[in-house]
């Protein structure tokens, strides 16, 4: 039987739109340190490393090179995981898959993107397949824009239930003090007048470039229990991909394509047992790059019916004093270092079940927890995390 | 960039500038397959996919030695695609974005959309029309060749845009 991995250590840096104060490696650096100082480790106990960003965004290759004496990895084995947005989230299987195939005992997953050095949308135009993707690809935003354009029509959901999803992701971030975007936003009104970046996505309603990194240690179980008082263990994840372009847009209403979120979900809830998800988890951290996009990952993660996401924000049954809190943390909304988001959607939903979220732990016990990643042309992993085996 | 003196409270930080240049020059091959796409469209004006022996699906841009749904050898069955469609959906541009080839702000003036063919096949492309009062789903469209040889060799960017056609 394979072996059971816990998380025994979390670190991650602030998260700004610039970080001229640090190079790449001493950014990466902070969080590293973070994570040992949690589990209370030295470097020399990690056995394993995953190095983990968006390629491209930051205009090198091999990047980690330059990192492999700050994070402690010179003469240790480890890999470089890359699969676009979703590539944090894998690099954690990939730690997950060191251990439970019995190769190594504690495993360390670095994670980091430094948008200062770039920008993340001319990386996607500029850094597509000149062969046939240039011309077509325009960056996320014209993307979610049509994903918006499709929930409205579908959904009925009008721009202040999008406007209500940024002041719920405010609410988290102004309480979380490695969030990036703080806006002290007060009204749904003050959301719908910003202006809009590629009709109907306003600027509010999309997810910042940010500076920042994420580093979590996984351990055995074995191992775990002696390194943390409060492991939380991973207790199964999946991971589904499509083809570029073919996949078609997200939340494409082509209808001709499957969504990688419904295989996922009904893969991931059917080899758990969960039925009722929004009565046998507790709380979630999401990969939201939109506003739109949250409403409709409810739907397709089964927090709710089909069309009915806004109600769920309507209600306020998703913030942190919510029956079914989603991104205490300000998620995606607020913070976004794209090769550190799924890695920070892990880490944050296992300080809620620790209960170590500080300001903005949420009010309900969280015993069971779900974190998701999205990428790529609508690419999906998803985690469960528990506190007790 | 590098700092200059240290950051006192208050006080901005001064830096140094490094400068330095990033020449790229890449040669990118398009294979057999998006080949015929491409010879298709620069001398034909003609847009092709390939089809799926197996599920009989079109395999609409980029065309492909396998179906994604059957796993299959698509072999060498090629069909051509109508040129005429309606407007499935469209979105627009408001805010410019950062163009790295040209180093300065980026916005295309096209709307891009999801044109649905006449065949049933939608395909992801860009109008004409730049005044978006005047777009509306559901509206027929037609695509608009570059009409000089010598410009065409482009692939699915030989199409400029698609026109609004009468009913």
């Amino acid at each position: 039987m394979p072996d059971r991995v816990a998380i025994v250590g979390i670190g991650q840096t602030y998260h700004r739109s610039r970080r001229d104060d640090v190079s790449l490696p001493e950014m990466v650096g902070e969080a590293v340190r973070a994570a040992l100082a949690d589990a209370q480790l030295s470097a020399k106990d990690i056995e394993f490393f995953i190095f983990s960003n968006m390629e491209a965004f930051e205009g090198i290759y091999l990047p980690e090179h330059g990192m492999i004496a700050e994070v402690g990895a010179t003469g240790k084995p480890g890999l470089k995981v890359t699969g676009g947005g979703t590539t944090g989230a894998e690099a954690v299987g990939a730690g997950c898959h060191m251990i439970s195939a019995g190769l190594y005992e504690i495993t360390m997953v670095v994670s980091w993107q430094k948008h200062d050095c770039g920008d993340a949308t001319a990386g996607i135009s500029a850094a597509a397949v000149p062969t046939h993707a240039k011309g077509m690809v325009v960056g996320a935003v014209s993307e979610f824009a049509k994903q918006a354009l499709s929930y409205m029509k579908e959904s009925g959901a009008r721009e202040e239930h999008a406007a209500m999803v940024r002041l719920k992701a405010d609410r988290g971030a102004c309480r979380n003090p490695y969030s990036h975007l703080k806006l002290g936003l007060k009204s749904v009104d003050e959301v719908l007048q910003s202006p809009y970046l590629v009709w109907p996505i306003r600027l509010y309603d999309f997810c910042p470039q940010s500076c920042g990194a994420c580093a979590l240690i996984l351990a055995s179980e074995n191992r775990a229990r002696r390194i943390h008082r409060k492991p939380v263990w991973i207790v199964d994840f999946e991971v589904v991909h499509q083809e570029m372009f073919r996949a078609g847009s997200f939340g494409d209403p082509t209808g001709t394509e499957t969504y990688s979120q419904d295989i996922a979900s009904e893969r991931l809830y059917k080899r758990n047992g969960i039925t009722n998800v929004r009565k046998e988890i507790d709380l979630a951290e999401i990969y939201e790059p939109s506003t739109w996009e949250e409403m409709s990952l409810y739907e397709h993660f089964h927090f709710c019916e089909k069309n009915e996401g806004w109600k769920l924000i309507e209600r306020g049954a998703t913030e942190i004093e919510g029956e079914f809190p989603v991104n205490c943390s300000g998620g995606v909304l607020a913070t976004n270092p794209i090769g550190a988001t799924p890695v920070i959607r892990i880490a944050e939903a296992a300080l809620q079940i620790r209960g170590d979220a500080g300001e903005h732990q949420a009010t309900r016990d969280v015993k069971t927890a779900l974190a998701t990643a999205l990428g790529g042309p609508n690419w999906t992993a998803m985690f469960l995390l528990k506190r007790s085996l | 960039m590098a700092q200059k003196s240290s950051t006192k409270k208050g006080k901005e930080p001064e830096y140094i500038r490094v400068k330095f240049d990033f020449p790229r020059r890449y040669r990118w091959s398009t294979g057999k397959y998006l080949g015929k796409l491409y010879a298709e469209a620069k001398e034909n004006k003609k847009l092709v996919a390939n089809r799926c022996p197996k599920c009989r699906g079109i395999l609409i841009h980029p065309p492909t030695p396998v179906c994604p749904w059957c796993k299959v050898d698509t072999g060498w069955d090629w069909v051509e695609l109508p040129q005429t469609g309606r407007i499935f959906q469209y979105t627009y541009q408001v805010y410019p974005l950062w163009d790295p080839h040209e180093g300065g702000k980026y916005s295309n003036p096209h709307p891009p959309a999801i044109i649905l063919l006449d065949n049933g096949v939608y395909l992801r492309h860009r109008l004409e029309e730049t005044d978006t009062k005047k777009l509306r789903e559901g509206m027929r469209v037609q695509a608009v060749w570059e009409e000089d040889y010598e410009k065409r060799g482009q692939g699915l960017q030989d199409i400029l845009y698609f026109r609004i056609i009468e009913e």
